[in-house]
């Protein structure tokens, strides 16, 4: 790759950002659709597990203004990506409080809203299993009794007549072995409750079916054409006659990835001709939005003096909520990673996906990456104090290195988690003993090292259409979604770089399946790599056809051809220098006032073709799941107040390898919004169910999600660039990686503060205040 | 138990007739065009909703449309007619936002905090900016935007 | 369905005869913060909103015969923008600093807020150790409650359906005196107090001590008052008295906190505010409005 980029690699102003502080910027919610509009209400369940003994929606359907009520009598195919476990509504069984049970179409939202009270179901209740250990049981009730009959994608591996939904189990090496050859081991327990993604804006849809069967559906999503497809697939209907249109999303972090509420919008099949908009509250986005999936984990490592790890034990029980028809990958992804970014010659993993009467999880930045370090990363932090080695020294020893074989024995892409580890080191002065004057407050910093692969099926392709417009200026089509990481400027880089155009005369298109070219969906952090090759292989056919045409219409030699600001150049004739406006619609003259050429398009598809899923079940091993690790490591400075337990990052510095930083400033945004974002998840974020399975904390003001206040003074953001062969001028995804060193980094800090070892999620100041107070606290060394 | 009422809305004069129960973020955004004013939360807690009423900001969500009767409300649709271009573009070249769902919000709530005080520490910016939630960014281009907004007037002023 | 009339009446005499007519039917709407959501959550339903803010002698803020007058249409950011309150009345500065978000605080009133009078309420406890007197109307007549009586229980107070709160006066002090309001919430941001402590000291050594959120009402607490009465507050007498605050406190156990975290915290606090108090008097630092923990 050249050195000598001209946009890529340089800071520029985000192409979305004059339309996000003018409020040109549309989301779903602020497009018009006239007084045609009607409105969805949702009944939802008030319990966590009950039988469905009778809906009657008579009085509902009577109530001036609504226009239909469905129940799951209407929809009894049940749908999902993984695993297809999900009903659009409920037949026969509630499974979580809040799950949607009947919908009431009206004339506006309060009709709606009454006539769902108007609704009355009958349940007979059962008891909720909210625990992992109480759904792993022999005599557990069966929170899905028809697994078996569930229409399962091959790689995972639910198993009927228990409450397991996935399995992923690696075996590599002689564990036991291992831990014979160890000097030190230590074994424990983690865990990490369920959170929330909490977007600023809900989920929303809006959909209309109309008189020639034809669906079309505005959604606030990650993955319009994944929602096409399940559509497609519940409902029987052609996918070219479903068309999903995704205007600007406002947050999605993984909780608009694959599809949720918006199945229940296909209810406006009753009213035909109509739009209907479903938006939700945000108590609904709580329960509704798939939370992070709990994890309780047991960690047995083993390490001889030197510090070099002889072997890993970890086992992990995924809380996947009600349905893991998404939450499933995450178990499998997490199952092929969970030894962390270190080379560990003798691994066992089990990572089980277990159903409760939670709220459904899926997706949510770092997709069950921060869950797994938070254990492993505490864990490597006691063992290094154990044995005498610094912690990041003990970090650096092991790492995982170019080449290194990973979990499942594929070598690892070519990475500098040394020098993340270093660099994040040195910015946060690692090493250096601070004091504060107030006697109350110990100052002391934290580290974590993290790495994350993106979790996609081996096939999931990107693709891009570009074409040129009169005056030169380029729309890029794409169906990767610009949700605020910045994707849209970084495909726009790309075209730019190839083709020589300048940022503002480019325009991103976002997603329309009807128009935009096929993406399987914006999650994982894959698009900067996939979509950004899907984009350079568009802007070079874009690029071979101008050299086509230009080549016969002047007869030069196509490999003499270059471009140069928005021109056509020859290598051969200094003097020619044709520009874009004259050519690439009209096509060119020739001397016999004949024309060659035409609207120029360039069209580029990328999948990797080099992964593959199919695995032995009972090792792991065989085959290719990954793409590539994105390395890195985080690392914090808190002032600890004894007292009150409120600890305060004061500082912070994270780094991570994105190969080659497209954008260094959106890399740096990336790197402290998602930091921020896993501050709250480490301090203060958790759902609070009540023993029932009720959700106490739906709203802002029992779930806290930081402010501008709880910034931390100094942010030091670490850009690391060993190119990833395969990517798009060396660069590969990095935005989920940023939340997951933060909470074993703070976890680390409070133990290196006052010696306390805090192995639950979140790290509270009652938690800090309270524990060394009681007779049995022995401080961590 | 309909209302009649009037108000000005970034300098153009309406009269509208409404229940009292219809939230003033509903009518702005239902039956006036403005989409700049978002539901985040619908209880005053994320700022998402931020409009400014008589000179102050106020959550639309939580204010009943008949209370703005005789008020001058102004949002971001306003901002280019009314002047006041250089928030919006100052928060622009800082890359300050990410989804930008709670760039409204915030662009009022700085807006209003640089009427009221001329020369904020950096602590006064962000108790003024503190009951906007984004969720993305971490907060740290928003401070830096608007600490530069406040050099600047300083610099015009002195 | 939502179906409430709304009338805003440009007298107090006019409201009051609104809520002679509608009682219990009626709910006051000031800046509405608290009632909007009640209304929203069904926890209220009334049939006719009394919109007080075009009254113009409930938005009165002035220092007459010896006292402050907060009038009832007063907002947080005018108290916190009033010389006046800061100067006068410090305490209720810098509570008032820490209600919700400006967006909020431009909207609600201190009146609105003791109204409401949920069990953190914020200007409870400061009111309290000043000894405030609240205002209360009626179409027969007026009466004044001190503020340690207006409060009866979780959301309940001496407010019957046919008054309204007009005022709130908070008599000066003569002589040099310190403050202090210490809030605990899950963080630096908007957040419902878990406890709250609020203390006055004067030259004399007199001390008041009230505590929100750590019971049913906010209280003050008077074995703790009588403890340092007079006397320098040494480590012994500090201990003595924290002891009568965590007798008379009675936190409870909720999703924002255990009671265990409550009663230390309720140590802990005291310990800050007496500190912050004294010295303030002392010597002026630390500044109203800096954090105290």
């Amino acid at each position: 790759m050249s050195k000598n980029t001209k946009v890529v690699g340089h800071d520029a102003v985000r192409i979305d950002m004059e339309e996000k502080i003018t409020g040109a910027a549309l989301y779903t919610d602020d497009l018009p659709f006239g007084p045609n509009l009607l409105h969805m209400s949702v009944l939802a369940s008030p319990h966590a597990h009950a039988e469905i003994l009778k809906i009657d929606t008579s009085e509902a359907e009577k109530l001036p203004g609504v226009m239909a009520v469905a129940t799951g009598k209407d929809y009894p195919q049940k749908y999902g990506l993984y695993l297809q476990d999900k009903s659009i509504l409920p037949v026969d069984r509630v499974r979580y409080v809040g799950e949607q049970v009947a919908v009431v179409i009206a004339r506006t939202k309060e009709i709606a809203d009454e006539g769902c009270k108007l609704i009355k179901v009958d349940y007979k209740v059962l008891e909720p299993i909210l625990d992992v250990r109480d759904a792993m049981k022999e005599d557990a009730v069966l929170i899905h009794p028809d697994l078996g009959d569930y229409q399962v994608i091959p790689w995972i591996n639910p198993q009927p007549g228990t409450n397991i939904s996935h399995v992923r189990k690696i075996r590599k090496g002689d564990v036991e072995k291992g831990f014979e050859e160890a000097d030190f081991i230590l074994e424990d327990e983690y865990h990490v409750p369920h959170v929330v993604h909490a977007c600023i804006e809900t989920h929303i849809s809006v959909a209309r079916y109309d008189y020639t069967k034809r669906f079309t559906m505005w959604n606030s999503t990650q993955s319009p054409h994944t929602q096409r497809h399940i559509m497609a697939n519940a409902l029987g209907i052609p996918h070219k006659d479903i068309r999903i249109i995704a205007p600007y999303v406002g947050g999605g972090f993984g909780g608009k990835a694959g599809i949720s509420m918006e199945a229940l919008t296909v209810a406006c099949q009753k009213v035909p001709g109509y739009p209907v908009k479903l938006r939700w509250s945000r108590k609904e986005e709580f329960l509704n939005s798939s939370q992070r999936q709990e994890l309780r984990a047991t960690v047995k490592m083993g390490v001889k003096k030197n510090g070099k790890i002889t072997a890993l034990r970890h086992i992990m029980h995924w809380d996947v909520g009600a349905s893991a028809e998404y939450g499933n990958n995450v178990v499998n992804a997490t199952g092929f990673s969970a030894t962390g970014p270190y080379f560990v010659p003798n691994v066992s993993i089990d990572s089980v996906g277990v159903y409760t009467n939670h709220p459904p999880c899926a997706a949510y930045r770092g997709f069950g990456y921060s869950e797994f370090h938070f254990g492993i990363e505490s864990h490597m932090d006691r063992i290094a104090k154990a044995i005498g080695i610094d912690p990041v020294e003990f970090r650096r020893i092991n790492a995982i290195k170019t080449d290194d074989e990973v979990a499942y024995k594929c070598h690892m892409n070519p990475s500098g988690m040394l020098e993340c580890i270093d660099k994040v080191a040195e910015a946060i002065e690692w090493g250096k003993e601070e004091v504060s004057d107030d006697p109350d407050i110990v100052i002391a910093k934290g580290f974590a090292s993290a790495w994350k692969a993106p979790a996609m099926p081996p096939n999931a392709g990107s693709s891009v259409f570009i074409k040129f417009s009169e005056d030169g200026s380029i729309n890029v089509l794409v169906s990767g979604m610009e949700i605020g990481q910045g994707l849209h400027t970084a495909v726009a880089k790309f075209a730019s770089e190839i083709l020589t155009v300048p940022l503002d005369k480019i325009r991103v298109e976002l997603p329309d399946t009807d128009r935009n070219p096929y993406e399987w969906q914006t999650v994982a952090s894959h698009e900067t790599w996939e979509l950004g090759n899907a984009t350079i292989r568009a802007a070079r056919d874009a690029r071979d056809k101008i050299f086509d045409v230009v080549s016969r219409a002047f007869h030069l030699e196509k490999e003499s051809l270059y471009l140069e600001d928005g021109k056509v150049k020859d290598d051969l004739d200094p003097d020619f220098s044709l520009p874009f406006e004259d050519f690439v619609i009209t096509g060119i003259q020739t001397e016999f006032n004949t024309w060659v050429g035409g609207p120029i398009m360039g069209i580029g598809s990328f999948i990797p073709e080099f992964t593959n899923a199919m695995v032995d079940p009972d090792t792991g091993m065989g085959g290719h799941p990954n793409v590539h690790y994105t390395v890195g490591a985080g690392a914090v400075k808190i002032e600890l107040n004894k007292k009150t337990g409120v600890v305060r990052v004061v500082k912070m510095a994270e780094g991570f390898d994105c190969g080659k930083a497209i954008n260094p400033d959106l890399v740096k945004d990336q790197i402290v919004g998602g930091f921020i974002q896993g501050l709250g998840t480490a301090l203060y974020e958790v759902c609070i169910f009540d023993d029932k399975g009720k959700m106490l904390n739906t709203n802002f003001t029992d779930y806290k999600i930081p402010t501008i206040l709880e910034m931390p003074d100094e942010m030091i953001p670490v850009i690391v660039e060993v190119p990833q062969p395969d990517g798009p001028f060396g660069a590969r995804g990095m935005s989920e990686h940023t939340m997951i060193p933060v909470m074993p980094a703070v976890a680390n800090a409070i133990a290196n503060a006052i010696g306390l070892r805090i192995k639950d999620i979140p790290l509270t100041a009652e938690k800090v205040a309270l524990r060394p107070l009681q007779k049995d606290f022995v401080p961590e060394k | 138990m309909v209302r009649e009422i009037e108000f000005t809305l970034n300098g153009y004069h309406q009269k509208i007739t409404v229940k009292p129960s219809e939230k003033l973020l509903d009518v702005l955004r239902d039956r006036l065009g403005i989409t700049s004013a978002k539901y985040g939360c619908g209880k005053g807690e994320c700022g998402a909703c931020t409009v400014n009423l008589d000179g102050k900001t106020v959550r639309s969500c939580l204010m009943y449309a008949v209370e703005a009767d005789g008020s001058v409300i102004e949002t971001l649709e306003g901002f280019q007619r009314l002047g006041k271009k250089e928030i919006q573009e100052i928060y622009q070249k800082h890359n300050a936002f990410q989804c930008g769902f709670c760039a409204p919000g915030f662009i009022m709530s700085t807006d209003e905090l640089l009427s009221q005080n001329p020369d904020p520490d950096e602590e006064e910016i962000k108790e003024a900016l503190a009951g906007n939630l984004c969720r993305c960014t971490g907060y740290k281009n928003i401070f830096s935007a608007v600490k530069e907004m406040v050099e600047k007037r300083k610099g015009r002023e002195s | 369905m939502l179906n409430f009339d709304y009338r805003r009446p440009e007298s107090l005499v006019e409201a009051l005869s609104l809520r002679k007519e509608w009682g219990g039917k009626s709910s006051l709407l000031m800046g509405g913060t608290d009632l909007f959501l009640a209304i929203e959550e069904e926890v209220r339903r009334p049939e006719l909103l009394i919109d007080l803010k075009k009254i113009d002698e409930l938005s009165r803020l002035e220092e007459k015969d010896g006292s402050v007058h907060i009038g009832a249409a007063v907002t947080y950011s005018e108290l916190i923008r009033s010389d006046l309150i800061h100067d006068k009345l410090p305490g209720i500065w810098e509570s008032s600093r820490l209600v919700a978000s400006v967006g909020i605080r431009n909207s609600a009133t201190m009146v609105g807020n003791i109204c409401n009078a949920v069990p953190s309420a914020e200007s409870a406890a400061p009111l309290m150790v000043r000894g405030a007197m609240i205002h209360i109307a009626s179409s027969s007549g007026s009466r004044t409650v001190p503020a340690v009586d207006f409060f009866t229980g979780p959301r309940r107070t001496v407010v019957k359906d046919d008054e309204i709160v007009t005022s709130i006066s908070v008599p000066l002090l003569k002589g040099k005196f310190g403050e202090s309001y210490v809030k605990l919430g899950r963080y630096r941001g908007e957040d419902i107090a878990q406890v709250a402590t609020a203390v006055l000291v004067d030259e004399k050594l007199n001390f008041a001590i009230a505590y929100g959120a750590v019971g049913p009402v906010p209280m003050r607490i008077p074995g703790a008052e009588a403890v340092l009465k007079g006397k320098k507050p040494t480590a012994d007498l500090l201990d003595k008295a924290k002891a009568e605050v965590l007798s008379t406190v009675t936190p409870i156990a909720d999703i924002r906190a255990s009671r265990e975290y409550r009663l230390h915290m309720c140590a802990v606090m005291f310990e800050k505010a007496i500190a912050a108090a004294v010295s303030r008097m002392e010597t002026g630092a630390p500044a109203y409005g800096a954090r105290l923990i």
